[in-house]
């Protein structure tokens, strides 16, 4: 593995140009996370996490800077390649879950798997795996209506990793759920991060939270790491 | 359906390279289960469809089936295969002996035509002639007289034509009830069936060798007496003879719908021998009632039936270099053709209308569909679409909404084309016209039909598609 970091970004940047106003969401932002990690994201609103996310995603392309990800950067690849990144390589879940209502908790784990090219007999099978392993499996029929907050976000985490990624990225996945279905997923987060080797970096302004399950937490303000802090 | 899908799916992916990993039929497939999520939709859009296309398929198949009922009686009866053949125009024997031998320049004309032009008069030595050219099959001449029909004490005014036994015998006769007459020399004949109508006869196989009586007009002999000719003009008395004749009902026979071509256009027909004996006038010129029997020099017309179609061609030259007119029904085919292009057009024009409401629908209901899956999208985006992926989706589902409405749009065209038929039927069987189907359903109507149900919407959904891979997944999952 490279030492100098599994994910890493240098001079991060990104600009938005609305009209004639340019608002800089994030600025020089020069990270460096091992493989396995956990990272803990937090800042007030509008400081440029959300920003940072989807750049490291893979849905927005910076502005300058340059993002690495397995000796691979990122930032320089085009639309097509972005979206295998996107399939392969990274996992995100969001606050408001972004689960399709229309599907199943099944047809919604697997329908990542459908760009993969899978056939539909194998994307069910392994989408009911993903299900198992977040323990939602007789829940598989369900529509997300039918589902509460942290079931939708377990959905979800199934979803994320259901191609097999090595990085999860999670935006405030805990901001719509009440304390103790918080406190489980970001449990489940832990254990998948332990017990895999799951990348996770997470955002979240329940520091408490982070001080217990992140490795390392970083501090935004104005689209600027503010403060590192090195929990273990 | 779905297996036919799947397996053309397949088909087409084995084309592909490997490095588009998604297979069409795993698209159809999920567009299949993404309408299927919002029927009501799918369902209205789909119908716009439907009723396009099911306009699209009933116009044509109307089209198409007036064009092949035209074709097919015409080709069924042979008229394709008969060439008419009379004096050319200004050589008829009625404006012959019409011309007023004191006007100097119908005189000229006259003189001129019977002396240059050795054009030959249509008599039996020239039937004989004629039946020797290659190709002839056979050649009968053309004798139609006016009678007085009686029968069970029911009297009707009839054209009666003298035609051959082996024609009789032909494809050209349709009989609904007996035979043909066996020889030229029987003395039976063959009525049709709108004349026994006419005569409130409805059980056409009852009047099968029954006694039936013919009474001819001639001219009276003594049309040139001054005494008879006053009580002519005074409306006592008409300038004819009747001669009444005894014949044996032999078979009944169809009225010709369509394409009565010159053979075979009367209510009765028998057989030369019998007629050559009956005094009677010919009637083929509405001239020769005013002729004096010595004058009516051959007969007006020969209808020749050829073994193929390919020797009217040479048949028709060899007759028009002998001054003789000629009239082939194969030659009005392509007028019947250009017709028929019209025809198709107008329909076209009419479906096609039908076929751009369901488009504009189909871009209606696919817009409509992004701006509700905005945020759908960006989650295809998220788990890892290409913009590709995303067009293809958008794709797929207008393609499989075509489909749906190509299949059952040809369905309703159907159904309102039978439906129409039995109505049309219904009404025109009752005023004696045959049962006749006014739709052709050709394969390639059923296979175009939906072929093109697909194209259309496919292209309507291009627009939609191209737009669906534009959005911005940052935008889209933005949680506001
Ligand atoms: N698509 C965009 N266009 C313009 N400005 C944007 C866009 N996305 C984010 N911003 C701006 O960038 C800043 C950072 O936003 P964001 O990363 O969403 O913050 P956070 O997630 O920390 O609340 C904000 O000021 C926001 O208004
Ligand atoms: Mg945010």
């Amino acid at each position: 593995m490279n030492s100098d970091g599994f994910l890493e970004t240098k001079g991060l940047t990104k600009v938005y140009s609305l009209g004639k106003i340019n608002v800089v969401a994030l600025e020089d932002v020069n990270l460096s996370v091992e493989e396995g990690k956990f990272l803990g994201v937090t800042g007030p609103s509008g400081s440029g996490k959300s920003t940072l996310m989807n750049l490291l995603g893979g849905l927005d392309t910076p502005s300058s800077g340059s993002i690495k990800v397995e000796g691979k950067f990122i930032s320089e690849l085009d639309k097509e390649e972005l979206s295998l990144y996107r399939r392969y390589q990274v996992g995100m879940i969001f606050q408001t879950f972004n689960i399709i209502s229309s599907y199943t908790a099944l047809e919604n784990v697997a329908f990542p798997l459908l760009f993969a090219g899978v056939s539909k007999r194998e994307r069910h099978h392994r989408a009911g795996e993903m299900l198992e392993k977040v323990g939602l499996i007789n829940r598989k029929d369900h529509r997300p209506a039918e589902l509460s907050g942290g079931e939708q976000q377990r959905v979800a985490i199934a979803r994320a990793l259901v191609n097999k990624p090595k990085i999860l990225l999670a935006d405030e996945p805990t901001g719509n759920l009440d304390t103790s279905t918080s406190r489980q997923i970001v449990q489940t987060l832990a254990e998948l991060n332990k017990n895999q080797g799951l990348t996770i970096i997470m955002i979240s302004h329940e520091l408490s939270m982070l001080a217990e399950f992140a490795d390392d937490v970083i501090h935004l303000c104005d689209g600027k790491v503010v403060e590192q802090e090195k929990i273990r | 359906m779905m297996l036919f899908i799947c397996a053309m799916g397949k088909l087409l992916n084995r084309k592909k390279s490997g490095k588009e990993p998604v297979r069409i039929s795993d698209y159809i497939e999920h567009s299949f289960s993404n309408l299927r999520k919002k029927k009501l939709r799918t369902f209205l859009t789909t119908f716009g469809v439907v009723i396009g296309i099911g306009a699209l398929v009933s116009m044509f198949s109307f089209g198409k089936g007036v064009q092949k009922n035209v074709t097919d009686s015409f080709k069924k009866m042979g008229l394709f295969n008969y060439i008419a053949v009379y004096p050319s125009s200004g050589r008829s024997r009625g404006e012959q002996a019409n011309m007023d031998p004191d006007d100097p320049q119908n005189q000229i004309q006259y003189e001129q035509v019977s002396d240059s032009a050795n054009s030959p008069i249509l008599d039996d030595n020239f039937l004989q002639e004629i039946r020797e050219i290659k190709g002839v099959e056979s050649a009968f001449a053309e004798i139609r007289f006016p009678a007085q029909i009686r029968f069970n004490e029911k009297e009707q005014f009839s054209l009666v034509s003298v035609i051959p036994a082996d024609v009789c015998r032909s494809e050209l006769m349709k009989l609904r009830a007996g035979k043909a007459y066996e020889g030229d020399d029987e003395n039976s004949l063959i009525i049709n069936d709108s004349l026994l109508r006419r005569m409130d006869i409805k059980d056409f196989e009852a009047v099968i060798g029954e006694q039936i009586e013919v009474s001819t007009l001639a001219m009276d002999p003594n049309l040139l007496n001054p005494m008879k000719l006053m009580s002519i003009m005074q409306g006592e008395n008409l300038p004819f003879n009747q001669e009444s004749y005894t014949f044996t009902i032999a078979g009944v026979a169809e009225r010709m719908g369509m394409g009565g071509f010159i053979p075979v256009r009367s209510d009765v027909y028998m057989p030369p021998g019998p007629a050559e004996d009956m005094k009677k006038i010919s009637l083929t010129n509405i001239k020769d009632f005013f002729q004096p029997a010595e004058k009516l020099k051959g007969y007006s017309a020969i209808t020749i039936k050829v073994s193929s179609v390919k020797y009217i061609d040479s048949i028709k030259k060899q007759m028009k270099d002998r001054g003789l007119g000629t009239f082939a029904l194969i030659d009005q085919l392509k007028e019947i053709k250009t017709a028929f292009m019209f025809m198709d057009m107008f329909l076209l024009a009419v479906a096609m209308i039908g076929i751009t409401v369901a488009s504009l629908g189909i871009i209606n209901t696919m817009v409509m569909s992004i701006l509700e899956r905005y945020r759908e999208i960006g989650i295809m985006k998220a788990v890892g679409a290409s913009e590709n992926d995303v067009k293809k989706i958008f794709f797929f589902e207008s393609g499989v909404i075509g489909f749906l409405g190509g299949i059952f749009g040809l369905a309703l065209g159907w159904v309102v084309s039978t439906v129409i038929n039995q109505i049309a039927n219904h009404f025109l069987v009752k005023q004696g016209a045959p049962y006749t189907d006014y739709f052709s359903f050709p394969w390639w109507l059923c296979l175009g039909a939906v072929g093109f149900s697909i194209l259309v919407s496919l292209g309507a959904g291009l627009y939609p598609a191209v737009r669906a891979a534009r959005v911005d997944p940052v935008v889209a999952l933005r949680h506001d």
